[in-house]
């Protein structure tokens, strides 16, 4: 790996650029390799459904931002197209767009460009140099796109160029740059609907109930998880296995007499009484579902099978 | 000679493991013409086998002696081995399993002694039964032979589990038929409607007898425990039972009109003048509960129009002969639960009450929780039909055809009506 920048300079990333990126790469992949079911709207992580078929392609583009100092701010980001037999960024286009964003965004320039992968190549430094001419020191943002379950952090890594000697020749290799994210209050909210919302109907009410529901499920599989490390942790204390903790008995014992303040028959009762209801609404909107269900099975069947079924005015359902 | 030893050797060598078992099945399978010719086979060969180790031997050996005259000896033979045969061996040679267990229970029949082959396919079907879901060939001749003894409770057993695929639409009929009329004789009118509904309810191209006995139940069933007739049969019927069915049935359709009516007398004079048809079908003692059972539904709508009422009022409501009657009759249904009301005996009123049940208890949480989990399954059923049934190209075909007949424009392409595999 890349050894560390030494340049002084801090970075700070917008999550625009990450969800920009993350869009780009989701589209050309679906556009290179179209799924058999509904196509994945842009999420907030970059890869379609099944990650099984590793395309090995890289989508490029540009970063815009703002440097103020040592502070190097990186707002937005737009996309180019790789020229295959020169291995060079587009130039034309790149100053086309950039007289564009010049309009918009007096302030911005482009600090640097951004690929996908999971390594920095040395093919990625010529690139960087041809970059140079525009901005004597342009930062690499790289974006690995495999979706890792295990990994906490973001894959998203930032890399400038620094002159080593190496061979007795000075040569410029990439060097990891750390960075932190900086949000605008704008970015925070879109971020927060893309993570939370399902992308099938969105914001429809079935969704927000399963999504409702889903937190609700996790966040009581991971008390129950919780408390059945206490539990063996108790039971082994029991068994002597492992040497008892006074403290820690206190704070278990103190949590249970926590614990449902009313003991009434009375409570007890009313309890079980509301408890059956939502078993019973549970019950009664299943046996619908199940009717219903039924229903288009009975429907269904008698097309396919009945020899004289009735011709016109009926709407075929799938 | 030569052949029936051999056989009996390699049987005896060869029932070991599992592979041994499938050469021996091939073996078996070649040499039963050479052993039906050979008079050399007796059944004290049988005595050198032991049956619940070389099941599949004795199984083939058994299937060609039995094809001789009827004797008690060979029956109570046949019936040891199935009581002791291995189940695994058996399944390799199912067809051979259930062709030997229908000859055995038409040679009970011929002996007129039907309990002697209760239990034993009862075994025989639980033995050839790969999953209790599935149903087997075995199973209504398992009822036919319960019902012929009057062992309901055995037979009983038998229904208890939920049956999801069935091979032969045949065996299907026979098997909800002779198992609604074994409810009907333990008094489970519950399970014996379920049953008759899904004979009369089944797919059909041509009408069945089988089916046409069992609406005939169905209607008697109907009307004993919900006492309500309504002449259209539902949704999921094919449309021959629903044509078919009623030109066949006119005189168990008047008793339902006429108990829909809700007279007494009317009921009994049809009754009456149709008795010939019914001792016909014997389906007379249902008949006589059916009418028994009219004035059990008017007590019930009874309830649902008034609070408190006298005895005597009830008598003359539903046409009884006096108040001690009423008194007996609404006495029973408390017991049976079927109506909720307190007699009060000094001055003959009665008062009718709610359901006292509260859903406060936790074996009411019990009951809902297994309820809940019962219908999740069903329903993962019914989806996975669901879907098998979409995919299904008769009605993709069906549904295409249709659709072409919806002028979208260019939308649209036209469904191909046939899909070729």
């Amino acid at each position: 790996m890349a050894p560390s920048s030494s340049s002084g300079l801090t970075f700070k990333l917008h999550p625009l650029v990450m969800l920009n990126i993350s869009d780009h790469f989701t589209r050309v992949k679906t556009q290179l390799n179209p799924p058999a079911s509904s196509c994945a709207t842009g999420n907030n992580n970059p890869s379609t459904g099944d990650a099984t078929i590793p395309q090995d392609f890289r989508v490029y583009g540009c970063v815009i931002g703002a440097q103020k100092g040592r502070t190097v701010e990186i707002f937005n980001s737009f996309e180019l197209l790789l020229d295959p037999t020169t291995d060079t960024l587009d130039r034309s286009f790149l100053e086309k767009k950039q007289e564009l964003y010049q309009k918009v965004f007096p302030n911005f320039y482009i600090l640097g460009w951004y690929s996908t992968g999971s390594e920095a190549n040395e093919s990625d430094m010529s690139i960087h140099k041809a970059l140079m001419d525009i901005n004597e020191s342009p930062v690499y943002v790289l974006l690995n796109p495999a979706i890792n379950h295990a990994q906490k952090d973001l894959p998203v890594t930032i890399y400038e160029s620094e002159f080593h000697v190496i061979d007795g020749i000075p040569q410029p290799i990439f060097v990891n740059a750390s960075y932190a994210i900086e949000t605008v209050e704008a970015e925070r909210i879109s971020v927060d609907h893309v993570a939370h919302l399902k992308p099938s109907d969105g914001g429809s009410a079935a969704t927000q109930l399963a999504a409702h529901l889903t937190g609700i499920h996790s966040a009581i599989k991971m008390l129950n998880s919780r408390i059945r490390v206490l539990h063996q942790y108790l039971g082994a204390m029991q068994k002597g296995d492992i040497p008892c903790d006074n403290s820690l008995l206190r704070q278990v014992a103190s949590l249970l007499r926590s614990l449902p303040a009313a003991q009434s028959e009375k409570f007890k009762e009313d309890f079980l009484m509301e408890y059956n209801d939502k078993l019973l609404m549970s019950y009664l909107a299943m046996i619908t579902n199940c009717t219903s269900n039924m229903n288009e099975v009975v429907d269904k069947f008698n097309t396919a099978y009945e020899r004289n079924s009735r011709r016109g005015g009926r709407t075929p359902f799938m | 000679m030569s052949t029936v030893e051999a056989v009996v050797t390699s049987i005896q060598g060869l029932s070991a493991s599992s592979s041994d078992l499938y050469a021996l099945h091939d073996l078996l399978k070649g040499a039963v013409d050479s052993l039906r010719t050979d008079s050399e086979l007796q059944l004290s060969t049988l005595d050198q086998l032991d049956p619940s180790k070389h099941s599949l031997g004795y199984l083939y050996l058994l299937d060609v002696l039995a094809y001789g005259p009827v004797s008690k000896e060979k029956v109570l033979l046949i019936a040891r081995f199935i009581n002791a045969c291995d189940a695994v061996q058996i399944r390799l040679a199912s067809e051979k399993f259930v062709s030997l267990c229908k000859r055995f229970k038409d040679k009970v029949l011929e002996l007129r002694d039907p309990l002697l082959g209760v239990a034993p396919l009862l075994a025989a079907v639980h033995k050839v039964q790969v999953s209790t879901k599935r149903l087997t060939a075995l199973h209504p001749d398992c009822l036919q032979l319960c019902l012929l003894a009057k062992c309901y409770k055995a037979g009983f057993s038998v229904l208890s589990d939920d049956i999801l695929e069935v091979d032969q639409p045949r065996e299907f009929y026979l098997y909800c038929y002779y198992g609604g009329m074994i409810c009907i004789g333990l008094k489970r009118f519950q399970k014996a409607l379920e049953l008759l509904y899904n004979v009369v309810t089944a797919p059909m191209h041509i009408v069945n007898a089988i089916a046409l006995e069992a609406y005939k139940k169905y209607i008697l069933v109907t009307l004993i425990h919900s006492g309500q007739f309504s002449i259209s049969l539902p949704k999921c019927a094919s449309t021959t039972a629903k044509s078919s069915f009623k030109t066949w049935c006119t005189p168990y359709i008047e008793v339902g009109m006429r108990y829909n009516d809700g007279k007494i007398s009317e009921l009994e004079a049809v009754v009456v003048a149709n008795s010939s048809d019914f001792e016909k079908d014997n389906n007379l003692g249902l008949v006589k509960q059916a009418v028994a059972s009219l004035y059990k539904r008017n007590i019930l709508r009874l309830t649902q129009k008034y609070l408190t009422l006298s005895l005597q009022d009830i008598a003359n409501m539903v046409q009884l002969a006096n108040a001690k009657e009423a008194e007996m009759r609404v006495l029973q249904m408390i017991q049976d639960g079927q109506i909720h009301a307190l007699i009060n005996q000094k001055d003959g009123m009665v008062r009718f009450l709610e359901d006292p049940e509260q859903y406060k208890t936790s074996e009411m949480r019990e009951i809902m929780d297994s309820v809940i989990q019962r219908t999740i399954g069903l329903s993962k059923n019914l989806i996975a039909m669901d879907e098998s049934l979409s995919c299904d190209p008769l009605y993709l075909g069906k549904v295409g055809r249709e659709r072409q007949r919806y002028d979208f424009g260019e939308d649209f392409d036209t469904v191909p009506q046939k899909f070729s595999m």
